[in-house]
């Protein structure tokens, strides 16, 4: 067993750091703060094939593994939650389903321009009625000669208005439960769809979050993803994989504020001394380091799991909840160092902590996980 | 066009801790990383291949250690790499490095262009590159801070501290380049991905042609040490033109100003 990456996952993470520190650090607490899409950034995250980093390079991915994935969204997130979470969202969510499940003319259609970040892609399940329980969906889709029609909306879908294109879950036989859900390709100019205004958020607010809309939406016969009452399947395993992005995102969070708290722990002067020099603070940053180095070890596993074939769903889960959970207990810690400069926003600690928070909500929350883990081993 | 672009792995500074009382640099978790002016060497090495055609051989002199730089280097766009390895690299000083850095030179042969940073980040020395010009028998150009290449001359602009020098040469030619000549590109995953399948070529000493005795350093390092800012914590207040006078006190006590 080794603890080191390899020569090329720690060159990818001093590259990505590098882009990360210079592209899109001077910038975060800009978009943070006006709610801004980073549109600017699309194109230079496409230019380093940091938009299709698990996908191979034949379908116009960067041909490289899961771990070197999570170290992307890790770096990232170090210094903005919302760039990485648009990543993630784009990568594990929306383009992973087409990947695994599209037919060959989807995949020619719609693949290399996902992988290589020409376009951008978006997952669509969460509606007004249906969160935690994502099969009490009410989106429907109605086979008419050529066309699916679609009727319903979904809501909190992250890079919604941006995104080119769309996989989206809805019933097509209400009497089937789960299986009864299938899910679709929704381009974002399809007759019918429209895209609701944005959410107001605690966090990520740079990451566009928007209800979809659908009014007798039509989309060709052959946009539904997979086969028919497989759309749930697809929802699940599509979020097996997004919930290792999102606990690099958290664990991207954690570090950062670490980062920053260490840094203030030994600039900050009281009673003729660095706050550094106190136990009181000492104790804290040992606490934040050692959950954070436990939930980079758990990240990493579900990583590896995944690259080498291996069954991932209750690693990924571990992964995320107690990344997610840690992201809060770190940011959480880092506004105490702070202490009232944490409080205010010249300091990046509190948007730290308001972006920690969702970590624990979206793509599963932490119930969730819990559930999804006693599963496995109570199996 | 053939460039060797030559780069040294050094201590990453922002890695680097100081002991406060004995003010010994504290290097065992600092990270590696290409010398930053030779970031921009190899940059302007590949600039000039993409526009006129060509190639880059990514070349450099070092201990074990510096294995590790080289899937680094040819990510940024070096066909391929050639390193010398020797662990009196650790102590070698400028003359040394220039004449195995030279002797590689020659073991590659065939080349119109050398670029090499104008000096390393750790050391600064500025002479690497003009010893090997000398060593090599070719004209050198220092401190270039833009240069093109048309019809087989290169045309450099010199940043002197009375203005601006434009040259033009000949080649077979060495440069050394300043950091605002180009911003290096950072490296895209797949130019990443795509380094491992580079050729390297590793050489000895004894490979460059050159004996124990060529290798012997004049100069020696005897110590490193870092320097530590203690801060003097003076808070001043009042109005702001009493403030100003304040700071202005101060600053002349220190003799500053």
């Amino acid at each position: 067993m080794e603890f080191e990456l390899t020569e090329i996952q720690s060159l990818i993470q001093s590259t990505v750091k590098e882009f990360a520190q210079t592209a899109v650090a001077p910038i975060a607490a800009e978009i943070d703060r006006t709610h801004r899409f980073p549109e600017e950034l699309i194109p230079q995250l496409a230019e380093l094939n940091l938009l299709g980093v698990p996908y191979p390079e034949e379908v116009g991915g960067a041909g490289a593994d899961n771990l070197s994935y999570v170290l992307v969204i890790e770096e990232l997130a170090r210094v903005c939650a919302s760039t990485a979470v648009i990543v993630s969202a784009h990568t594990s969510l929306g383009t992973w389903p087409i990947y695994q499940f599209g037919t060959e003319a989807q995949k020619v259609k719609y693949l290399s321009k996902l992988a290589s970040g020409e376009w951008l892609g978006a997952f669509a399940l969460t509606e007004p009625g249906a969160g935690t329980d994502a099969a009490a969906g009410k989106t429907t889709a109605v086979l008419e000669g050529d066309e699916w029609v679609l009727n319903g909306s979904k809501i909190f879908i992250t890079n919604g208005g941006y995104a080119d294109v769309y996989v989206v879950t809805a019933m097509t036989d209400p009497s089937k439960g789960t299986k009864g859900i299938s899910a679709f390709i929704v381009d974002k100019d399809a007759p019918g769809f429209s895209v609701g205004e944005k959410e107001h958020k605690l966090g990520i607010k740079a990451s566009s979050t928007t209800p979809l809309y659908f009014n007798d939406c039509r989309i060709p016969k052959d946009a539904i993803l997979g086969e028919i009452g497989k759309g749930f399947k697809i929802a699940m395993q599509t979020l097996d994989g997004g919930r290792i992005g999102i606990s690099a995102q958290a664990l991207g969070i954690a570090q950062g504020a670490l980062d920053a708290a260490v840094i203030y722990a030994k600039e900050r002067v009281q009673f003729g001394k660095p706050i550094a020099n106190q136990q009181a603070i000492q104790w804290m940053i040992a606490d934040m380091a050692t959950q954070i180095d436990a939930a980079r070890f758990l990240v990493y596993r579900a990583a590896w799991n995944k690259d080498n074939g291996l069954p991932y769903s209750k690693e990924a889960a571990m992964a995320k909840l107690y990344a997610a959970e840690t992201a809060s207990f770190v940011a959480n810690k880092a506004i105490q160092i702070h202490g009232g400069y944490g409080y205010t926003e010249n300091y990046p600690v509190e948007r730290a902590l308001r972006d920690a928070k969702i970590t624990e909500i979206y793509e599963g929350t932490s119930e969730v996980q819990r559930m999804v883990i006693a599963g496995s081993v109570l199996r | 066009m053939k460039v060797i672009a030559c780069y040294k792995w050094v201590l990453d500074e922002a890695d680097l801790k100081v002991d406060a009382k004995s003010r010994a640099l504290l290097t065992d978790r600092t990270k590696n990383k290409i010398s930053e002016y030779d970031r921009n060497a190899i940059e302007c090495g590949v600039q000039l291949t993409e526009q006129v055609g060509g190639e880059v051989v990514a070349l450099t002199a070092g201990t074990a250690n510096s294995k590790n730089s080289l899937k680094d280097a040819l990510s940024r766009g070096p066909a391929q790499a050639v390193w010398v390895k020797d662990e009196l690299m650790s102590q070698a000083d400028s003359a040394v490095t220039a004449k195995i850095l030279a002797g590689a030179v020659r073991k590659i042969e065939e080349f119109d262009l050398v670029v090499c940073g104008e000096g390393s980040s750790d050391e600064y020395a500025q002479q690497v590159g003009i010893r090997m010009g000398q060593l090599l028998n070719i004209p050198v150009i220092t401190f270039v801070n833009k240069v093109e290449v048309k019809d087989g001359i290169l045309r450099a602009e010199r940043k002197l501290e009375e203005g601006i020098e434009v040259v033009e040469v000949k080649f077979p030619a060495l440069i050394t380049v300043l950091p605002d000549v180009n911003t290096p590109r950072i490296p895209s995953l797949k130019q990443i991905l795509g380094a491992a399948k580079k050729p390297v070529q590793e050489l000895s000493i004894a490979d460059c042609g050159l004996s124990p005795a060529d290798t012997e350093s004049k100069v020696s390092r005897e110590s490193v040490l870092g320097t530590v800012m203690e801060r003097k914590q003076i808070r001043v207040q009042g109005e702001v033109t009493e403030m100003v006078q304040q700071i202005v006190d101060l600053l002349n006590k220190e003799g500053l100003c």
